[in-house]
Formats: structure tokens, C-alpha cells, sequence
């Protein structure tokens, strides 16, 4: 078997500046190479903690476990290292950034990248094929990033930036949230476009909906920091028919979020 | 004032009206101006050298400026893009012309501080920039003031803009030092005649020893408009008081700045928007991003006269601190006078860089530095957006790009 892109090991995360808040309590999980896993779970129980920490954000903590990217322990990593390695985080909630446009920051995180300064022509080649790729105006990626951008906007910003880095795992953290159907189909149609044998897909949603679009290899539930179930795409349908409450009371479990001390 | 330094004849304890009036007629210069040059000599003698007490001084000390040990000198001038219709060169050599004698020292007049009568009475060179009624200039007018061969020097900029009725130009003044240490005193007048448009760019790249203290001054007639920006970079120590008086009614104005600082730079930014006439609009926005132990001063006064209804003025200053050791101080004051007004406004902010903005540009595989550039960068692109400088956004960019790439953030 390949070896995995990523390989979350018994990984426990809590918040940077309130270390008794624990959000992730205990998670292992193995993405490989072309797999789509979906991450599902109701408010509360850790989904985008847990998307967070695995791209290093310094508002977590990760006090136990480790993070494995394509065999190599990367838990001690700056976030820009992850990125350069080939991790991609698509935001909840993209910041953002006025005065710096959507060409400058694309320019930037590929020169990061691939180590070297692409070449303006080239760079602007890849920029259009993607845009075209994507069916986005070209006017987009004059635009300061993510400022001014209707929700939609925003998520296929995120989208763009993931075509344009060529990672070999991506994490979608609610791309679909706020969107409307039409919006949400525009989002999926665009990561299917981008998707690649080598490409690692971990989609982080709430609602089903999404993975109509986008058809997962597995469905995790995630409850209280925990994952509680893994499964096929059923899971999810399961999920969409019935709600989170049967699996909830199967395992005895409140529908609380996490609390701290808890 | 003790010093252990000699003084020299030209130093600032040294003007005299003899010395002053002997520089005029060095020069050919008109009778006229060696009166006055005579007569800003007197004023420096009795005006009080500036102090802390005085609140646009509260944060800039110069007690170890010690003023006795440099002598005033002459940087080189270089004018480029004179418009086919009217002037843009030499003060000195166009002395002689009735629009000098009127206007020059009639907005900054050397009775009003020490500094601006050491400039009114030692200025050399200098620079005229006319433009008759309905003239425009094509291109942008660029005054290089280069002084990097002067070393231990007084520098006394002087630059005279007098834009007449429906005149529109460009004009962007380049500043230019070395290594060696100097003090610049440097005067700027804009006279605004009805419905002109003026557009000054001040490029401050001063070598890490100058220190400047400089005004610009303005006054608009009917629906003139003007715009400065100032790209404050270098210097040791850079003061700038930009002041607009929106004399005719329907005049606007904007006064932006950004500047740079690293290291234990020291910038000091005044501004003043004086709204004296109706349906007046004005708009101050200074910017510092500071790295090392760098230091933003800012004090602005929004002033709307009672008859001055229909005021818009917006008044703001940010301030980015990259470095646990910079420091920034906003003091914003308004004087309102009418209550019939559009808008008057003032926001102040410092503080660090947005965690988020940093978490989210890393995500993308930028190191701190090259996601602090992108941000600095960013943060400073507003001040291009009044400037149609083909090449502004750019030249900003890349200067604050190299500059960060050393900075001690």
C-alpha cells in the first residue's frame, strides 16, 4: 500500500491561549494518495480544530499525538513549511487581506512553493488556464484577497489558490457553508476539475450536500473531539436521512460540544 | 546654547542679517529678497528654538541635535519634464518674476519659526514651479534635491508651487542623501489658484544620518484641489508638517503619507486641515509600519471655521507595529466650529499585525518576513490610489519588499 499523505496519530489539541479548553481529544486518521475521506459531526465537536492544527495554526496547542505528512513527522512545523511540503487548508472564514491582490498573494505562495520565482509570463500562463480551469473572470485576480467578497466569492478564491499550488493534500473546511446550491455546485464542479491521482482530499462539512457533488471514499463522524464512526459514502446519506442524534444515543453521548474540563 | 563644537560662520547661531543679505547678492537676487533674507535673519535671532513644551515638539527632542556643528550648504537641483507653458527650475534664477516676490514666504513667512527663518534667510537655489491659467503639464515635473555629496551640512530646501486658474501638473520632489550626517529645514508653498489641480509626490529616501524638518503649506481658491503624498523611507529623523488651508469654497484636499522605520528611525508626522470656506473636503491618512525600534509621531488638527458649512473631512492614522521594541503615539484633534457639516471624522489605531492575516498568508507558504512584505505592502496601497504615477504600486512595493528583507522584526 502507498504511503500515506497524511497519517494523524492519536493527536489531542487544545486552544493556544486557554490550554485547559481540549477540542480534539484523541484522533487517528489515514489519508492516501487520490482518496477522498469526508470529516462530518455536528457544531461543536472539533472539525475545523482539528483542520487547523493539522495546518499548524498557532491558536493550538497539540498536546499529544502527532501528525504525519507523506511519512514524515511534521507536528513541530511552522504552517509555511506544511504549505511548502504540498498541505493546503481552504478557510471557513478566508481573511481578508486589503492592498494585496489576488496576483500578488498567488505569486508569492508559488515562488514559497516550488522554491523559486516563476517567471511573470509563465506564472500568468497558469494563472488564466486555472481561472479558465475554474470558469472564473479574469478580473477576480486583480481584486484584493478576499475583500469585499460575497461568501461565494470567497470560497472560490480558496478554490483558485488550490488549483494554482498543486498540493498533494487538501483540507476543505466548510467550502461549503454559506453557499447556495448553484454556488455550491460552481465549488465542487471546480475541485473535481483540480482533482489528481497523487491529490489527498479531507472535506469537512455538516450537511451531505457537498458530497453529492463530490463523492467520498470514506465518511468519518467526528463527536466531542473524537472520531465515532468511519464508513462508506452510506454514512453520510445515512447522516442526511436520520440526523446525528441516533448515533449520538447509540453511544450514550449528549449532543454538547466539547467544554473545557469536561 | 553651550558647545564644545567651534561654530561655524554659516551655522544656525551665525545667521546674521549681513550673512544673509551677502547670500542675496552672492546669488544677483533682487533687492527685495535681500531684504527679506535680512529680515529673516532678525527673526531667527529672536525666535525660541524649538521645544517639547511646544505640542507639535511633545515627541520629537532635539537636545542631542546639536545644531552648532553643521554648516549650511547647497544640495544639487535637478529639475526634469518642464511644461511647454510656464516654468519649473531654479528659484533663485526667476527671482526677478512678480509671482515670486508675491507669493514666496507668503504661506510659511519666517516670523513664524526658528526654522522657517533659517530657511527664509540661507535658502539656496530652490525651486519655482509655475503653471499660467488653463496650462497642463503632460508629464510629471521631478525636482531631484540630491545631497550626498555634503557631509556635517544645513540643507534649506525651498520649493514655490503657484498653480493659476484651470492649471493642472504632477510635480514629485525626490530627496537624496548619503551616509554622512545632515539637517534638512526645507519649506514647501502651494498656492492653488481656482479650480487647479496639483499633485505632489514627496519621495523621502534620505541616507540614515539626515534629519529633516520640513513643512509644506497650501492654500486653495475656489474648487482647486490638491493632493500630497509623502513615501517616507530613510532619514534618521523626518518631522513633516503638511498644512492645507481650503480658502475658496468647493476646494478639496488630500494629505497621505506612509513611511517605513526600522532600526531607531524617527518619524514625526503634523498635518492640518483648515477648512475656512463652504462645501470644503479634505481627507488625512498617515500609515507607519514599524520594524527595530522605530518611532511614529502623529498630530493632526481637523479645523472647520463657522462659516465653512457643509465640511467633509476625514482624518486618520494607523499604525502597524512589527516589532515588540516600535512605538507609535496618535493624537487627532478636531476644532469644529459649525454644526452644519457632511462629515468629520478621525480614527487612530496601533497595534500588531493581524494574527489572522499572518496565519492565513503562511497557510500559503510564505515565511513570516515574505508574508509581512505582502501585508506592509499591502497596507500602504491606499496611498497610490489618488497618484496616477504610472509605475507607483510597484516602485512601493519593491522598497518596502527590500526593505523588510533586512529589518529586525
Amino acid at each position: 500500500m502507498s504511503t500515506p499523505i497524511l497519517d494523524v496519530r492519536g493527536l489531542e489539541v487544545s486552544v493556544a491561549a486557554h490550554p485547559d479548553i481540549k477540542i480534539v481529544r484523541g484522533v487517528d486518521l489515514v489519508v492516501r494518495p487520490g482518496e477522498i475521506h469526508a470529516l462530518m459531526g455536528p457544531n461543536g465537536s472539533g472539525k475545523s480544530t482539528l483542520a487547523s492544527a493539522i495546518a499548524g495554526s498557532p491558536a493550538y496547542r497539540v498536546d499529544a499525538g502527532q501528525v504525519f505528512f507523506k511519512g514524515e513527522n511534521m507536528t513541530a512545523w511552522r504552517p509555511d513549511q506544511r504549505a511548502r511540503a504540498g498541505m493546503f487548508l481552504s478557510f471557513q472564514y478566508p481573511t481578508p487581506i486589503p492592498g494585496v491582490t489576488m496576483v500578488n498573494l498567488l505569486r508569492g505562495a508559488l515562488k514559497a512553493r516550488r522554491g523559486v520565482e516563476v517567471p511573470a509570463r509563465e506564472f500568468l500562463a497558469e494563472l488564466r488556464a486555472t481561472l479558465q480551469q475554474l470558469k472564473m473572470d479574469e478580473s477576480f485576480a486583480r481584486r484584493y484577497v478576499n475583500d469585499g467578497f460575497s461568501g461565494g466569492e470567497k470560497k472560490r478564491a480558496e478554490i483558485l489558490q488550490l488549483g494554482m499550488m498543486h498540493p498533494e493534500l487538501a483540507i476543505l473546511d466548510e467550502t461549503d457553508s454559506g453557499l447556495d446550491v448553484d454556488a455550491l455546485r460552481t465549488v465542487a464542479e471546480g475541485v473535481n476539475a483540480l482533482r489528481r491521482p497523487e491529490l489527498g482530499i479531507l472535506i469537512i462539512t455538516h450537511y451531505q450536500r457537498i458530497l453529492d457533488y463530490i463523492r467520498p471514499d470514506v465518511v468519518h463522524v467526528l463527536v466531542q473531539g473524537r472520531i465515532v464512526r468511519s464508513g462508506g459514502p452510506d454514512l453520510a446519506q445515512q447522516i442526511e436521512r436520520n440526523g446525528y442524534d441516533p448515533i449520538l444515543q447509540e453511544l450514550g453521548l449528549s449532543r454538547e460540544p466539547a467544554k473545557a474540563g469536561a | 546654547m553651550t558647545s564644545l563644537h567651534p561654530v561655524h560662520p554659516n551655522a544656525p547661531e551665525a545667521i546674521t542679517p549681513e550673512v544673509a543679505a551677502a547670500e542675496a547678492r552672492e546669488h544677483g537676487e533682487p533687492d527685495w529678497l535681500a531684504m527679506r533674507r535680512a529680515d529673516a535673519a532678525r527673526a531667527h535671532a529672536s525666535l525660541p528654538a524649538p521645544t517639547p513644551a511646544l505640542r507639535p515638539w511633545r515627541y520629537t527632542d532635539l537636545t542631542r541635535l546639536d545644531l552648532a556643528t553643521f554648516e549650511a550648504a547647497a544640495a544639487r537641483l535637478h529639475v526634469t519634464g518642464a511644461p511647454a507653458d510656464g516654468y519649473a527650475g531654479s528659484l533663485a534664477a526667476a527671482s526677478d518674476r512678480e509671482i515670486v516676490r508675491t507669493h514666496l514666504g507668503s504661506l510659511l513667512p519666517a516670523t513664524e519659526a526658528k526654522f522657517l527663518a533659517a530657511n527664509a534667510a540661507l535658502w539656496r537655489g530652490g525651486v519655482l514651479v509655475h503653471l499660467p491659467r488653463h496650462s497642463a503639464a503632460s508629464e510629471p515635473i521631478v525636482v531631484t534635491l540630491d545631497a550626498s555629496a555634503l557631509a556635517q551640512a544645513l540643507v534649506y530646501p525651498r520649493v514655490l508651487i503657484v498653480a493659476e486658474e484651470r492649471s493642472e501638473a504632477t510635480v514629485v520632489l525626490r530627496l537624496r542623501s548619503g551616509d554622512a550626517p545632515l539637517v534638512v529645514m526645507g519649506a514647501i508653498e502651494v498656492i492653488g489658484g481656482p479650480a487647479s489641480r496639483v499633485r505632489l509626490l514627496i519621495d523621502e529616501s534620505w541616507g540614515a544620518a539626515t534629519s529633516d524638518f520640513s513643512w509644506v503649506r497650501a492654500r486653495l481658491d475656489r474648487d482647486a484641489d490638491l493632493q500630497v503624498a509623502a513615501l517616507a523611507f530613510g532619514g534618521a529623523l523626518f518631522k513633516q508638517t503638511v498644512e492645507v488651508e481650503l480658502a475658496g469654497e468647493g476646494a478639496t484636499s488630500g494629505i497621505r503619507a506612509v513611511a517605513l522605520g526600522d532600526a531607531d528611525q524617527h518619524f514625526d508626522f503634523v498635518t492640518l486641515q483648515d477648512h475656512v470656506a463652504p462645501s470644503t473636503t479634505s481627507i488625512v491618512e498617515v500609515k507607519a509600519a514599524l520594524a527595530g525600534a522605530a518611532r511614529s509621531v502623529y498630530y493632526g488638527i481637523t479645523r472647520v471655521a463657522a462659516a465653512a458649512t457643509g465640511a467633509d473631512a476625514d482624518q486618520a492614522n494607523y499604525n502597524l507595529l512589527l516589532s515588540g521594541a516600535a512605538k507609535a503615539d496618535s493624537d487627532p484633534v478636531l476644532e469644529i466650529l459649525t454644526a452644519d457639516i457632511v462629515r468629520c471624522g478621525h480614527h487612530a489605531t496601533v497595534g500588531p499585525v493581524d494574527e489572522d492575516a499572518l496565519f492565513y498568508l503562511e497557510s500559503r507558504g510564505l515565511d513570516r518576513r515574505s508574508a509581512l512584505q505582502l501585508l506592509v505592502a499591502g497596507f500602504f496601497h491606499s496611498i497610490v490610489g489618488e497618484l496616477p504615477f504610472a509605475g507607483l504600486a510597484d516602485e512601493l512595493d519593491a522598497r518596502v519588499t527590500a526593505k523588510l528583507a533586512t529589518a529586525a522584526l
